[in-house]
């Protein structure tokens, strides 16, 4: 349907100027998604290298610890703000809110490029950050005084700190295009009640990064004034404090990975649905779950704290409130499990994944239960229960979440069929592996393992080299997916506009496969799409 | 004509505001934006207020001058802390070990310390009490602490404290079974040498009593 008004869209742009100078919403989102792919193999390196040194007791070739605190601290940063907020966030969201509420292209398009090269400029200075004066081996928390410049002299943790501002305004920047798109530019007939849930999740996580990266905004600047222009924010020898730097730092960091899994949250809704061709069970109470999440998220920092001397009282009220987040993050599983019964599922790779991520979040979940515990994080703090932890729902949890945004969508982005049989192979191998990898770390942090340590006493032998042998597992894993992907972009079989039949009813999968460059451009009816 | 001119009048009123209804929602999220950022900033004097007014951590009151409430026959033990900080080279410890006082009632305690360093350091210290809640009912009326003191090389100084323990913690149902505290005192090298390096041409070796040859006000801690 193109008329002289359309005529003027043929018109576009070729080279390298179409990527660097992008303003179409989904090249920005392939770009991110190829952002965090190469960060993923830099971050994944790291964790290699670190399961290689701890695979045994004693030093096997890592003779510089601060090489490997800085490898730590790189693992995590990596990982945190370039594989899983730029291919959740940018990527997926940048894809997919424009066409699921029927819209041609994001609130800001110009801006929405300005986020994207910011993350890329922040990914180059942080490796900068790694490779000159020794590196930051600060861990990603960079507390002071160790962060300080007394004991980290040299320009490294400076670099870490502008990278961190650079993805930190990128991150703001695109927050403010998704809330802009979500709220302004839905298509008629689609009330914030008939959103697809992916919409839902993208919305509250972006309202999540608004109020919470400021924040670390507002830190690292004040670590940065305290490194280089004598500022005493953090330390005591100028009437500062280093346990502020932690309450800022948590105040951000909380939030932080409720915004890391909250879009997971919404691919998971859209694949399930799918592949049970059935909706949402209880589709009100998944996105006020959501924000339920995001809001007690920002009032229970101090769970990661309570070792730092608070009063009794203290302690119970975060023990307490942080213990309360289970509740909505309940009324998630239990739905998702809802939509499943009765329905007609069928068991392809994405929802392989989906599977997959409901039940093992469950495990990293009720562990952060046990964590969430004054009493007993005496015992955890600091060692590798809180690693198995957080690693089960992020390494696991929203990595899972993202293999399988990549096999529901990838036919919608390139036009191409995934081998099926291959990505299952894929699926198991890294099912396998990030189970071996991180359910003994429960073990060894129950014994006491410390964190962030290059070599342990012998007693902690045994579940360190299964560990490890988990990650050469999960790294084929790893490997086999960058095989699925080169077999798929290389196939030529191709796919329908809606390779998943009646059960996928979000916009997307009205539009052809791969999608056009410009899509709804007129815009489309939303009727009696059913939500509630 | 009326028209054209009320169209030019929106037109240059429309430069500064946003003309659509995105532009407003972006203003509006980029206030959000500002405020929480300022809240972050604004983080460092309410922490500092926020301890002061409740106590938390054990942060100590100060009073002005000697209170006027009764004297109450209740004997609390106060007992005292001294710690240095490792790259200060001073040895620092309390005179007397533990004082009875009444609530109420004024006490003076000292606590001296030695520079065993060549040079002029400037020193700063922090403080708190525990039980934490006694915090909010420990009130210092006079304190070496409020000030950096600065000690020659070789020289020590006997530094006092006035402070008494306020009746109201009997009302506190909280805190009312507290039956020592502890005031504990670490001593850092201040960021601010300055008035050390005044002092770096005068070659006095001196050990006396009394106070400081010179002190600086600073915002007091507690």
């Amino acid at each position: 349907m193109s008329d002289t008004a359309h005529d003027h869209h043929d018109h576009r742009p070729t080279g390298w100027k179409r990527w660097v100078y992008s303003t179409n919403h989904k090249d920005i989102g392939t770009m991110y998604l190829a952002l965090a792919m190469v960060a993923a193999i830099v971050g994944a390196a790291a964790s290699v290298v670190i399961r290689m040194e701890l695979h045994q007791p004693g030093i096997q070739f890592i003779t510089d610890f601060q090489f490997y605190n800085v490898l730590v601290t790189a693992h995590g940063f990596i990982m945190v703000f370039f594989v899983v907020m730029p291919a959740l966030i940018g990527g997926f969201g940048n894809w997919f809110i424009p066409l699921m509420v029927g819209t041609p292209d994001m609130a800001f398009p110009r801006m929405n490029n300005l986020s994207f090269w910011l993350v890329a400029a922040g990914l180059v200075l942080l490796v900068i950050a790694g490779l000159i004066d020794g590196g930051p081996g600060t861990g990603w928390t960079v507390y002071p005084p160790l962060a300080n410049a007394d004991y980290h002299p040299g320009m490294a943790v400076d670099f870490g700190i502008l990278a961190l501002h650079l993805a930190g305004a990128s991150s703001i920047l695109g927050a403010i295009n998704f809330i802009t798109t979500i709220i302004n530019m839905r298509a008629p007939g689609m009330t914030f009640h008939r959103m697809p849930l992916f919409i839902w999740a993208m919305l509250l996580t972006a309202i999540l990064l608004l109020l919470a990266i400021p924040v670390l905004a507002g830190a690292l600047t004040m670590l940065l004034t305290d490194r280089n222009f004598g500022t005493a924010f953090f330390s005591p020898e100028g009437g500062g404090d280093p346990i502020l730097w932690q309450h800022l730092f948590w105040f951000f960091g909380h939030p932080e990975v409720y915004i890391m899994i909250i879009p997971a949250f919404g691919v998971i809704s859209e694949i399930v649905s799918t592949f049970s061709k059935k909706p949402i069970f209880g589709y009100l109470g998944m996105a006020y779950a959501m924000a339920a999440i995001g809001v007690v998220g920002f009032v229970v920092w101090a769970h990661h704290m309570y070792t730092v001397g608070f009063n009794v009282e203290t302690r119970a009220y975060f023990t307490l409130a942080t213990m309360v987040i289970a509740v909505p993050t309940g009324v998630k599983i239990f739905s998702w499990l809802a939509t499943m019964w009765g329905g007609s599922i069928k068991f392809d790779t994405p929802m392989l994944y989906a599977m997959g991520f409901i039940f093992l979040f469950v495990v990293g979940g009720v562990t952060g239960v046990t964590l969430a515990n004054a009493g007993s994080d005496m015992a955890f703090h600091d060692t590798y229960f809180v690693v198995a932890h957080f690693h089960y729902v992020l390494s696991i949890a929203a990595i899972f979440a993202m293999y399988a945004g990549f096999f529901y969508w990838i036919g919608k982005m390139s036009g191409k069929q995934y081998p099926e049989g291959l990505a299952r192979l894929q699926f198991w191998i890294t099912f396998v592996g990030v189970n071996v990898l991180f359910f003994p770390q429960h073990f060894a942090g129950m014994a006491g393992m410390p964190r962030r340590i290059p070599d342990y006493p012998d007693a902690y032998a045994g579940w360190n080299m299964i560990s490890s042998y988990g990650a050469y597992i999960t790294a084929i894993g790893g490997l086999l997916f960058f095989v699925v992907l080169w077999k798929t972009l290389t196939s030529k079989e191709t796919v329908a506009a809606n390779q998943w039949g009646e059960g996928a009813s979000t916009l997307e999968w009205t539009v052809a496969s791969p999608a056009p460059f410009h899509t709804h451009e007129d815009t489309p009816k939303v009727g009696s799409q059913p939500a509630e | 004509m009326t028209d054209t001119k009320d169209k030019m009048k929106l037109q240059t009123s429309d430069m500064r505001e946003p003309k659509t209804r995105n532009g407003v929602t972006a203003v509006i999220l980029f206030g959000l934006v500002v405020g929480m950022t300022g809240l972050a900033f604004a983080s460092d004097p309410l922490y500092r207020i926020f301890c002061q007014v409740t106590g938390y951590g054990g942060t100590t009151k100060v009073a002005e001058a000697v209170p006027d409430s009764q004297i109450i026959d209740q004997v609390v033990t106060v007992r005292f802390d001294a710690n240095v900080n490792k790259s200060l080279a001073w040895r620092f410890k309390p005179v007397q070990n533990t004082i009875k006082v009444r609530l109420g009632e004024p006490a003076i305690a000292f606590y001296e310390a030695t520079n065993v360093s060549d040079k002029a350091i400037v020193g700063t210290a922090t403080f708190n009490v525990a039980p934490f809640k006694a915090g909010e009912y420990f009130s210092k009326i006079e304190c070496f602490c409020f000030t950096e003191q600065v000690l020659k090389p070789g020289q020590t100084v006997q530094m006092p404290v006035t402070f008494f323990v306020d009746p109201a913690i009997l009302k506190d149902r909280n805190s009312a079974d507290v039956k020592t505290i502890t005031l504990s005192y670490t001593f850092f090298a201040s960021d601010d040498q300055s008035e050390a390096l005044k002092l770096k041409t005068l070659q006095v070796i001196s050990k006396g009593q009394g106070s400081t040859l010179s002190s600086r006000e600073v915002i007091p801690k507690g």
